[in-house]
């Protein structure tokens, strides 16, 4: 478990309902600083200079999708080590074990309960070494 | 198609017919059978013998009939009448008897009796009449016993102990009143009598051993013949028999033909190189090559794609070494247009009873447009799966932030409206996970991730997690004392999604203020769980389809208790895809016991074992 306790969450996402109800949850009842990014072209800049503790990725996004995005993150010194969430509402459980082996941290499936997001995140981030 | 047993029974005709042959010296040659024979032809001589014997005495009664002797003679003759009288009695019971054929020693004992009490008699004649009567009249008698003597070895020569017991009642007396009677010569004669008597015996039992030899050679022929004509019949019914199986192999091939022309499917035979020896018409529809064109080239070079590698020579090479059928082929073939199809194959190698592979049959199928079909239909799963659910998300997420007042305390009729908004979204969001779920285990794309955990830990965190949803019912989950301890190897995610959706169940249909217990215990080394209600049970005419997809007893209580009806379906497949059972009972008292039961670990099995 990290000595800190979870504070800066990164959030891609295309869909702006989401971002703000994720942004309301996080924030008000999390009590965390949230960082919303919509185009996962221009995600790796946005999370280096964010530098948050965890990111939250969606799975289907226009452009590139998360998975793809987690793989360059992978790729990247920068954000090489950031724990990655994946938030889904597509994934089958056989896509999930392989992202879990590539070293994501966790995965939210969609719908989630926005009460229950900031405990399910800190719940990840208490499983991390 | 041949009957087996022809093609048998056609193999054991050889060593029958050798094994016939091979017996005829002994089990064919039966001594019981043999002296039956010789019997029957001894009682055949009873006739002549009563006839001989009553004509003789005739003539010897009226030859010594006197005054002197006169009672004497008389009560001879009747005698000899009896004993004849007697012996066509014998012949009659002989011949009306059952066991002549079985038991012919009986009947040849006592025929031996009556030769003797028939030889006996003209041995009284000879003790009785000889002193007593001139000389011319001893002569008379001396030549008729010597040729009773004589006579009697044609009738009796089947048995020359039944001879020697005839021959023996006339000249023993006899002997003994020659050697008695006080003249020399008569003495004389007496001496010689005893060698009269061993030859006509020997030459009785010389003719007893040729009717002996003839009867044997008789029933060996008889059987040599016997057996002939049971194999020839047996010959003539296999040969029957494969006529038919021949006529039925010919339909069989006709048939056949006419299955591969008409089939839906593309048939093609061909060598072990899979050069192309025949192929049906639909063959020449999928792949657009006239049978003329085919035949004779190579399948693989011909109508495979050069860049599938799926079907290439090597494979083929180990398909014929392997000689084994192979299904669900699924290989990218081009036409001869040069259009690109995917065809599903089973090759089927006929291979002969040496190992030998004969040739080769592939039926093909093109399921280009049935791939297509699929992967449309995975497309829209997978779509339906996103675009339902992600503004799914935004209204129950919205829905849940209002009702947790964190955005402020609305009043209460809004609060009314958003928690009925918040609870039929998530009856929406159930209704497309449950079809999503059906989706997947009926076209068998469900994939269960089995890992070992504690089954009542489980259950003790499903009550946890449903508490609040029991509450809207105002109903309360109870665990009926310390649940046990119980490790199982299973899905975890799905059997936990198994025992919500009783848990919901049996909350939805218990009456309010009800209490819902949860049972654990073994079972014969299975982990059984039971949720018990105290609902109204389960109508007669809902019991058959209560596991049945949209099965819910009635539909105005469907609407009154929300549900999909698929739920209780998908527990089922869960369960049974785990190797466990699902059902329920009628509870004592009222209510009923939804219950599962899933193969357990033994104690100490851990993860990974």
């Amino acid at each position: 478990m990290p000595e800190r306790s979870l504070v800066r969450v990164c959030y891609v996402e295309d869909d702006e309902d989401i971002q703000k109800i994720v942004r309301m949850a996080l924030e008000r009842l999390g009590k965390m600083t949230i960082e919303i990014v919509s185009d996962p072209m221009k995600a790796i800049d946005a999370i280096v200079a964010f530098k948050p503790d965890l990111v939250m990725l969606d799975w289907m996004m226009p452009g590139m999708d998360g998975p793809t995005l987690f793989r360059k993150m992978k790729d990247n010194p920068a954000t090489r080590d950031l724990p990655v969430v994946f938030i889904t509402a597509k994934a089958s459980s056989a896509e999930m074990n392989e992202l879990r082996a590539l070293g994501a941290a966790g995965a939210i499936s969609k719908p989630f309960a926005p009460k229950e997001l900031p405990e399910q995140l800190r719940a990840i981030w208490s499983t991390l070494p | 198609m041949i009957p087996s047993s022809a093609l048998s029974d056609m193999s054991s005709i050889a060593p029958t017919a050798v094994a016939g042959v091979a017996s005829l010296d002994s089990a064919k040659t039966d001594p019981t059978l043999i002296l039956a024979d010789r019997v029957q032809q001894l009682y055949n001589q009873v006739p002549v013998a009563v006839g001989a014997t009553l004509v003789l005495g005739a003539i010897t009664t009226f030859e010594l009939y006197d005054l002197r002797l006169r009672d004497l003679v008389l009560f001879w003759w009747i005698v000899v009448a009896i004993i004849s009288v007697s012996q066509i009695g014998l012949l009659l019971a002989y011949r009306r008897s059952e066991t002549r054929n079985s038991a012919p020693q009986q009947w040849h004992r006592w025929l031996g009796l009556a030769a003797l009490a028939g030889g006996s008699a003209w041995g009284f004649a000879a003790a009785v009449f000889f002193p007593a009567h001139s000389d011319e009249q001893q002569v008379f008698l001396a030549f008729m016993l010597a040729g009773i003597v004589s006579g009697g070895v044609p009738i009796y020569a089947a048995s020359w102990p039944v001879y020697a017991l005839y021959a023996a009642g006339i000249v023993v007396p006899f002997t003994y009143i020659l050697a008695t009677f006080g003249k020399v010569l008569l003495e004389a004669l007496a001496l010689l009598l005893p060698f009269f008597y061993a030859a006509n015996v020997l030459v009785a039992y010389r003719i007893n051993r040729v009717f002996n030899d003839g009867y044997r050679l008789r029933h060996a022929y008889g059987h040599l013949t016997g057996d002939y004509t049971a194999l020839n019949q047996r010959l003539e019914e296999q040969i029957a028999e494969l006529m038919e199986a021949h006529r039925e192999v010919d339909a069989s091939g006709r048939k056949l033909a006419l299955f591969a022309e008409r089939a839906p499917i593309a048939v093609f035979e061909t060598d072990r190189n899979a050069t192309v020896l025949e192929m049906n018409p639909v063959a020449e529809n999928i792949f657009g090559y006239s049978a003329i064109e085919l035949t004779g080239r190579n399948m693989l070079r011909t109508l495979i794609s050069p860049g599938d590698p799926g079907l290439g020579n090597d494979w083929w090479a180990d398909f014929v070494k392997q000689g084994v059928p192979v299904t669900g082929l699924r290989v990218q073939c081009q036409r001869r247009d040069g259009l690109e199809i995917v065809c599903e194959f089973s090759l089927t190698p006929l291979v002969n009873d040496a190992g030998d592979l004969l040739s080769v049959i592939a039926q093909g199928r093109d399921v280009t447009q049935q791939l297509a079909a699929e992967r449309l239909k995975k497309e829209f799963t997978s779509t339906l799966s996103h675009e339902l659910r992600t503004p799914l998300t935004s209204i129950i997420g919205s829905l849940q932030l209002v009702n947790s007042g964190v955005v402020g305390e609305p009043g209460k009729e809004i609060t009314e409206l958003t928690v009925i908004a918040e609870r039929n979204a998530q009856r929406l969001l159930d209704l497309i996970n449950d079809l999503l779920d059906i989706e997947k285990i009926e076209s068998g794309k469900i994939e269960l991730y089995p890992e070992v955990f504690a089954l009542d830990d489980l259950v003790r965190e499903a009550i946890t997690l449903n508490r609040a949803y029991a509450e809207r019912f105002k109903v309360r989950y109870a665990a009926v004392g310390e649940l046990p301890p119980a490790q199982v190897n299973v899905d975890r995610k799905r059997l936990f999604q198994v025992v919500t959706n009783l848990l919901s169940n049996a909350a939805k249909f218990s009456p309010e203020g009800g209490e819902v217990e949860i049972s654990m215990e073994d079972r014969n080394g299975r982990a059984y769980v039971g949720i018990h209600d105290r609902g109204a049970g389960i109508p007669e005419n809902f019991r058959h389809r209560i596991f049945s997809r949209f099965a819910q007893a009635d539909s105005a209580l469907t609407r009154q208790k929300s549900g999909t009806g698929l739920g209780l379906s998908i527990s089922r497949r869960l369960v049974e895809l785990m190797e466990g059972e699902i059902g329920f009972v009628d509870r004592e008292g009222g209510g009923t016991t939804f219950w599962f039961e899933l193969p357990k670990l033994s104690n100490g099995s851990r993860k990974g074992t």
